[in-house]
């Protein structure tokens, strides 16, 4: 997901925010926003109330990027 | 020569009668406008400083004219130094009036404010931390823009705390500044570090 798009109600406004594609991984995110594929529990651990486990991620699931 | 001395005494005479006649109402002319402007003197320094200095050097003169016993000039020069006084207390109430609205206005601005900013500090510290124990910076983020985004946030946590202290004094102009430079600080951060805020 491009930056700018719309923050769940209640969410910090200045939150990123990442939309899964299909082939993703968390840290593939992770090096994509961070730099380094081995801060992907940053990711996993700011979306707790979503991903039960690092490993399982869906396309479309909207992914907080703290 | 007697009937001249005479009538010089009684010329004189006449004159001082008139002189006390015009004393007492010069006297309390003076009084008057002294006591109207100690009365808003406070305030006229805050809110009205040029009116306050033109309603003062009136009262300068006319207190000189009366020092002097120039009680007729004192009286001519009454309806001016009135109009002075007058002045004074409207440019004081006006400004007194702009002054509230500005602060309601800043205290709106803040409420607003200091709702966000906070958030806006808590998303860039989060992200410097994070990429403070990255290997290697992102692709969009050059180091340079990271050590300046690093400074610039220790830059917006002291202005806020500047704001916050400005709000708790009840300057809540100053406050409301203060916020809005540390938005526009964040703002330039959050995009230094490829952060457009969702």
């Amino acid at each position: 997901m491009a930056p700018g798009q719309q923050t769940p109600t209640g969410e910090n406004p200045y939150a990123q925010f990442y939309v899964v594609k299909k082939g993703d991984s968390l840290s593939k995110i992770a090096e994509e926003f961070y730099g380094d594929k081995m801060l992907y529990p940053k990711i996993f651990e700011a979306n707790r109330d979503q991903l039960s486990d690092p490993n399982k991620i869906k396309p479309g699931q909207k992914l907080r990027i703290p | 020569m007697r009937t001249v001395s005479r009538w010089i005494i009684v010329a004189a005479a006449l004159l001082a009668v008139g002189c006390a006649n015009q004393k007492e109402p010069a006297e309390k002319a003076v009084a008057a406008a002294e006591s109207a402007v100690a009365a808003i003197r406070d305030e006229a320094a805050k809110y009205a400083p040029d009116a306050l200095q033109s309603a003062e050097s009136a009262l300068a003169g006319v207190k000189d004219k009366l020092a002097k016993g120039d009680y007729k000039a004192v009286l001519a020069d009454s309806p001016q130094l009135t109009a002075a006084v007058s002045s004074l207390k409207d440019a004081v109430a006006s400004g007194k009036a702009q002054a509230e609205a500005a602060a309601a206005a800043a205290t709106e601005e803040w409420n607003t404010l200091s709702a966000d900013v906070p958030k806006m500090v808590e998303a860039i510290q989060s992200r410097v931390d994070i990429l403070g124990k990255s290997k290697k910076l992102p692709k969009n983020v050059s180091q340079e823009a990271f050590d300046s985004a690093k400074s610039r946030l220790e830059s917006m946590k002291a202005t806020w705390a500047e704001a916050t202290s400005a709000f708790a004094a009840g300057n809540a102009v100053d406050a409301a500044a203060k916020a809005n430079s540390v938005r526009q600080t964040g703002t330039e951060v959050l995009a230094q570090l490829g952060m457009t805020p969702g």
